[in-house]
């Protein structure tokens, strides 16, 4: 067995090279932008047996001496299950030192992968007891990295990169000024005065109707927002209508505080 | 996000089910000590089992095929690659070789073939660091029997003089890419043009693959998502008009009627006291 040769951008001494420890014990190196292994001869060393010898190069520097292992030269007795399946296989006995749960249902695919089909945007706001009815748009990012809003105060923003509705998990934020200078208040001025247990709707593109229990009404400093939870996409659903409210700090031009209105799916 | 929440007003909340207590639930994609390995197979023409650790983990892998991630501990791992028939590992057409895999790092192991079109293989490191709000991040990885080449986003040269087995990261404004490869310095593809979707908080990684003198050559792609980051904040106000309390105004309020300004004068002390009571609820 040969020592494993590790290129990579550190590897301007030639062409082989024993693992030693003097060896970085940073992350392995990808390459970027450096050339490996292509002077190395050893590599392409090839059986004369039909099997085509592919060569493992390893980028970067083991620390050490390989992990030993008691079965290095173990046999399965069986194969592992088709690799085509992407159901759970049952498991083989694992070699010592590879866990049996990473073996199981290893999942195999063409590397072609397109992405999911997005769920439906959200289409329609509706908070009745506060009358609030409203379009919804989608809305990304501004520039300086906050939630971008809808200029008009009487739509709502749904930040699209987050979950829908009809999402499986996550929250969907739906923002939307709550005045403007050619509007004044807008019917997000109304978020306070919704009571817990209030109906929401909103109805998605599809024309499906989501149904939510306002759970939480609350004033948030915006410094104290928990964004990561606000904005989160893998817990719960939850529904998340947010707008700016508390004192109006006429030097920045800008409220203190969000008013934060959580709904969870309605039972 | 840590628990400085507790500075919220509650204005109303069912039991226990207040936003500002809820953390979020997001499923660690890997354990702190674990490894994530993908396996990319881009050598055409062969079908290989994968030996790793003795064991055989890949039966009858098709070019073209992506598998796992398998989840590891953090460790160091013996690979073998065999013909698809093999029995076993004992006589490997090329190692066993190590892998040294560090926790918390995610990697991608690749069989190609490398510029002069020998099968070959190299171990990347995928970024799987946070991206910004709106964006995504794109990988191109150069592992096809073919000279350096340019990676064209529409008309764009936006990698330019890409080696195998080389890459380059770029993180992008989150959409749609009209990707194609060409020789470097030219501008008539050898691959695609294609569309390569650039989605908000996943890394794409595209190999272009194959052999440019046999016409294999052939896009793969790998994505690993839940790299996002929340926007920086939600600015929904712009005049005043919902203003709780008056306590920077100026000249703007000359004018209102003394009853008006008496009750404002009431609520500015009443919301700073609530304000400081707040602030002393801070954990």
């Amino acid at each position: 067995m040969h020592d494993a040769h590790l290129g990579g951008p550190l590897d301007t001494a030639g062409p082989v090279r024993a693992p030693h420890p003097g060896s970085t014990a940073g992350p392995v190196g990808h390459v970027r932008g450096g050339r490996t292994g292509h002077d190395t001869p050893f590599l392409r060393r090839r059986l004369t047996a039909p099997v085509v010898a592919v060569a493992l190069l390893l980028v970067g520097c083991s620390g050490g001496d390989p992990v030993p292992t008691d079965a290095a030269t173990a046999t399965a007795d069986t194969p592992t299950p088709s690799p085509s399946s992407t159901d759970a296989a049952p498991s083989e006995p694992a070699a010592a030192g590879l866990p049996a749960s990473a073996l199981e249902g290893i999942e195999v695919r063409s590397a072609d992968e397109q992405p999911a089909p997005a769920p439906p945007a959200p289409a329609v706001l509706t908070v009745a007891s506060v009358d609030i009815s409203m379009d919804v748009v989608p809305v990304g990012v501004a520039d300086d990295g906050t939630m971008a809003i809808p200029e008009t105060a009487l739509d709502a923003g749904w930040y699209q990169h987050g979950p829908a509705p009809a999402s499986p998990a996550g929250t969907t934020v739906l923002a939307a000024h709550v005045d403007t200078r050619t509007e004044g208040l807008g019917p997000f001025a109304r978020l306070v005065d919704v009571a817990v247990g209030a109906d929401v709707t909103v109805v998605d593109g599809a024309g499906t109707v989501h149904r939510y229990t306002v759970s939480t009404v609350e004033r948030v400093s915006k410094e104290e927002v928990p964004l990561a939870d606000v904005f989160d996409r893998a817990g719960a659903q939850r529904l998340v209508l947010v707008t700016c409210g508390g004192n109006f700090d006429r030097s920045t031009g800008h409220y203190v505080d969000n008013v934060i209105v959580t709904a969870v799916p309605a039972g | 996000m840590t628990h400085r929440t507790r500075a919220a007003k509650i204005l109303a909340a069912s039991s226990a089910s207040a936003l500002v207590g809820l953390g979020a639930f997001v499923a660690p994609a890997q354990a702190a000590d674990d490894a994530e390995l993908s396996v990319l197979h881009g050598v055409p023409g062969l079908t290989v089992d994968v030996w790793v650790n003795g064991e055989r983990t890949l039966d009858d892998f098709e070019p073209g095929d992506l598998a796992g991630p398998l989840t590891l501990p953090a460790g160091t791992y013996s690979v073998a690659i065999t013909a698809a028939d093999a029995e076993d590992a004992s006589a490997p057409a090329i190692g066993p070789v190590d892998l040294p895999l560090e926790a918390g790092m995610s990697y991608t192991a690749a069989a190609h073939l490398d510029a002069a079109g020998e099968p070959t293989a190299t171990l990347f490191t995928n970024d799987t660091s946070t991206t910004a709000a709106g964006e995504g991040r794109l990988t191109v990885r150069h592992v096809a029997a073919a000279p350096a080449v340019d990676v064209l986003a529409g008309d764009q040269a936006v990698v330019t003089n890409l080696s195998n087995p080389d890459e380059q990261v770029l993180d992008l404004p989150a959409g749609t890419v009209s990707a194609a490869v060409a020789a470097t310095g030219t501008t008539e593809p050898v691959l695609g043009p294609v569309d390569v979707t650039v989605a908000e908080g996943v890394s794409t990684i595209a190999y272009a693959w194959g052999s440019l003198e046999d016409g294999t050559l052939a896009l793969a792609t790998q994505t690993i998502d839940g790299l996002h980051s929340a926007p920086a904040g939600v600015p929904a106000g712009e005049v005043g008009l919902a203003d709780t309390g008056s306590s920077t105004s100026t000249g703007l309020w000359a004018g209102v009627s003394a009853a008006l300004l008496a009750v404002a004068a009431a609520t500015i002390v009443a919301v700073r006291r609530r304000g400081v009571t707040v602030g002393s609820r801070e954990s």
